[in-house]
């Protein structure tokens, strides 16, 4: 406040300039060529991603014989016999089931001990929280390939555990799980941290006048918050975990027990002798559709997650 | 319902050796509504958020009725707070915003219903129960934050600038219902904002703070009736009042030509031979015929029922020597009000005569006001 509010008569308006016939960034012709550029950019890409993929699922309806002398052509009818080889035959059904035990135990796990641990890091001040964060973020440059022997040792060791040695081991479903927990927290707390950084204050303040405890706070209104966050990284960890193979190849080795990558990779090196490639697509159409589904449930949730950020 | 006491309350922020809140003494009685008003970064959010809970107390004490609330989580103060951005949890519905402290507190499932159905009757927001906070518009939304506060029937309520996220229409309409709706409920309300025409109208006191101290705490007419230091003086009223510094001499206090007399009273309690004359836009009597301070219309601003000159005068209008620094701060202009649709144009001449029941004075010092 000033002694007194007085304002001087405002200067006489600069003279308005002469009304240019240039046109702004994003319009006409120029635009028009950006477009076709960015297009064109796109339609190839779909292309390169949908082509092979399309291949796949043709070459999965057709007979060895038709597959063999016309590659590229449509099968004369659909043959359904291929993936009922690849089914039982070709033990992809058991792969199958073993693929969907050790995802369904190591996602939820993961997303739990990832948001728990992303929210914590993201919302509250304590001594060695960066600490704690950049440990994670360091993990992330981690290769897998660099732990795979200590690692074979590590959960060879972990069935001389009292009470649950005999869950885990080799050739255990838990274990697996646990070993793809271990190596999706990097990434997931990552992801989850900055996505719980985004929401704003005054509603975890609103949730804390309003009677929640620490944990009430997280779990009743966060964790509900961060859903398109969660999605996104649980379906990114999903398709992980479902196409991993080079941990099964190391940690489960009685045949019962593999998953369903390595059921493919057996079933192509078995090709060399059998021949049978309609089935080996089959195979490889069962172990996509999953993935697909979830994926193209999910799509919209994705994208709001990955743009959460940018919203607001 | 309950009266709430800040004892010598002070809350420092780590790293900064000066408290945001400094020594705050304010009582408040049952079913009062104190607004807390001052400019941005004065403390007034921080003492609301001590009051709340959510920011610590590092000196003093704050009670509300009888109980000692200073180290209490903020749950079990028995408060509830509407927030400036409304902080609705945007996954559950307007009904579910409002029934969560119930739900919380585990509140029989028919009993939260008839709780919830009887504040959105209140607020009008029956139609809206099942809605998503997304789906609401901004008045809506400022709506559901009222309803989540009154549905817990706290014993205070505490706001922090709820109206600011809304059209000045809007706002100024939610004021009155805000207002009359604290009569209704008679809960003890403190409520913060930046806006001295919200804090005039709702408030039954006013308290202005400057810097983390209370300057004053008043009813909105002694706020602008007799203001207690320069500071409040030119806070509260719009436009702000006019603030001239001004020599004391045997007969008065000097401004562009005009004597302002001091009463024996105030000549002891002043502590230089400077004071500040205020006066109020409203409290100039204007002249045509030359016998006040000469002065030139510079800009009118034409408001329909009143008109606000910003005149110039010729004359040097403060007795006291400004430093060159303040030179471009002394002041040659006076804000007057005239009545609506006056006849005044820009570069006329006029003569302005202060009211002799409108002049405030100030000690230059200490900028506290002189007894009247």
């Amino acid at each position: 406040m000033t002694t007194t509010s007085v304002d001087h008569p405002p200067p006489p308006a600069p003279p308005a300039e002469p009304a240019s016939p240039r046109r702004g960034p994003g319009v006409g012709a120029g635009a028009g060529a950006l477009n076709l550029l960015n297009g064109g950019f796109m339609l190839v890409w779909a292309l390169i991603t949908t082509l092979p993929l399309l291949w796949a699922i043709i070459s999965s309806f057709k007979t060895n014989t038709e597959f063999l002398s016309d590659p590229w052509g449509l099968p004369e009818t659909l043959r359904f016999d291929n993936f009922a080889r690849a089914w039982s035959t070709a033990n992809i059904g058991q792969y199958f089931v073993n693929s969907v035990i050790v995802v369904a135990i190591s996602v939820p796990l993961t997303m739990l001990l990832g948001a728990m641990a992303a929210y914590v890091l993201a919302r509250y001040d304590f001594p060695g929280n960066r600490v704690v964060y950049f440990g994670f973020v360091g993990g992330m440059i981690f290769p897998v390939f660099l732990a795979l022997v200590p690692l074979f040792f590590v959960v060879r060791n972990l069935q001389n555990l009292p009470l649950l040695g005999e869950f885990l081991g080799l050739n255990s479903h838990l274990s697996l799980a646990l070993v793809y927990v271990a190596f999706s927290m990097p990434f997931t707390v990552f992801f989850l941290t900055a996505f719980f950084r985004t929401q704003p204050t005054s509603i975890a303040e609103a949730a804390i006048m309003d009677g929640c405890s620490h944990f009430g706070l997280f779990f009743r209104v966060m964790l509900p918050m961060a859903k398109p966050g969660l999605i996104s990284i649980g379906l990114f960890n999903v398709l992980g975990h479902w196409n991993q193979y080079i941990l099964p190849v190391v940690l489960m080795n009685e045949p019962e027990k593999k998953v369903l990558a390595q059921g493919l990779a057996a079933l192509a090196i078995s090709q060399g002798y059998r021949g049978d490639w309609t089935a080996l697509f089959a195979g490889l159409v069962i172990a996509l559709l999953p993935v697909l589904i979830v994926y193209i449930l999910f799509q919209k949730q994705v994208q709001a997650g990955l743009t959460a950020g940018v919203l607001k | 319902m309950a009266t709430v006491t800040f004892d010598g309350a002070s809350r420092y922020y780590a790293g900064n050796d000066k408290p945001a809140v400094d020594q705050l003494d304010l009582e408040v009685e049952d079913g009062e509504f104190l607004v807390l008003v001052g400019p941005s970064g004065c403390g007034k959010s921080t003492t609301l958020r001590m009051l709340a809970g959510l920011e610590g107390v590092d000196e003093g004490a704050i009670r509300i009725g009888e109980r000692e609330v200073t180290n209490l989580p903020p749950k079990d103060r028995d408060i509830a707070m509407v927030f400036q951005n409304y902080a609705l949890y945007p996954h559950m519905t307007v009904a579910d915003n409002i029934g969560f402290h119930l739900k919380i507190k585990k509140m029989p499932k028919a009993e939260r219903a008839e709780r919830i159905q009887e504040a959105a009757k209140l607020l009008d927001l029956e139609p809206y129960l099942e809605r998503k906070p997304a789906k609401l518009s901004g008045g809506q939304r400022q709506r559901v934050a009222m309803g989540r506060a009154i549905v817990r029937r706290p014993q205070v309520f505490c706001m922090d600038e709820p109206l600011s996220n809304l059209d000045a229409k809007l706002r100024v309409q939610t004021r009155t219902q805000i207002a009359s709706l604290q009569r209704r409920l008679g809960v003890t309300t403190i409520y913060v904002t930046h806006d001295q025409v919200e804090a005039m109208t709702m408030g039954d006191r006013v308290a202005v703070l400057k810097d983390g101290v209370l300057q004053q705490c008043d009813t909105p007419i002694g706020l602008f009736g007799k203001p207690k230091n320069l500071f409040v003086a030119g806070f509260i009223g719009s436009p702000a009042m006019n603030l001239i510094p001004a020599k004391v001499n045997g007969e008065g206090a000097l401004i562009g030509g005009q004597t302002i007399p001091l009463t024996p009273a105030q000549r002891s309690a002043l502590t230089g031979t400077n004071v500040v004359v205020g006066v109020r836009p409203e409290g100039w009597t204007l002249k045509s015929d030359g016998e006040g301070i000469p002065a030139m219309v510079e800009v009118v601003e034409e408001l329909g029922s009143d008109q606000f000159l910003y005149c110039s005068t010729s004359a040097e209008l403060a007795s006291v020597d400004t430093e060159p620094a303040d030179e471009a701060e002394a002041p040659h202009t006076v804000t007057v009000r005239a009545p609506g649709m006056s006849a005044f144009q820009r570069g006329e001449k006029v003569a302005l005569v202060p009211q002799p029941g409108a002049v405030h004075l100030f000690d230059a010092e200490s900028g506290d006001r002189l007894p009247d």
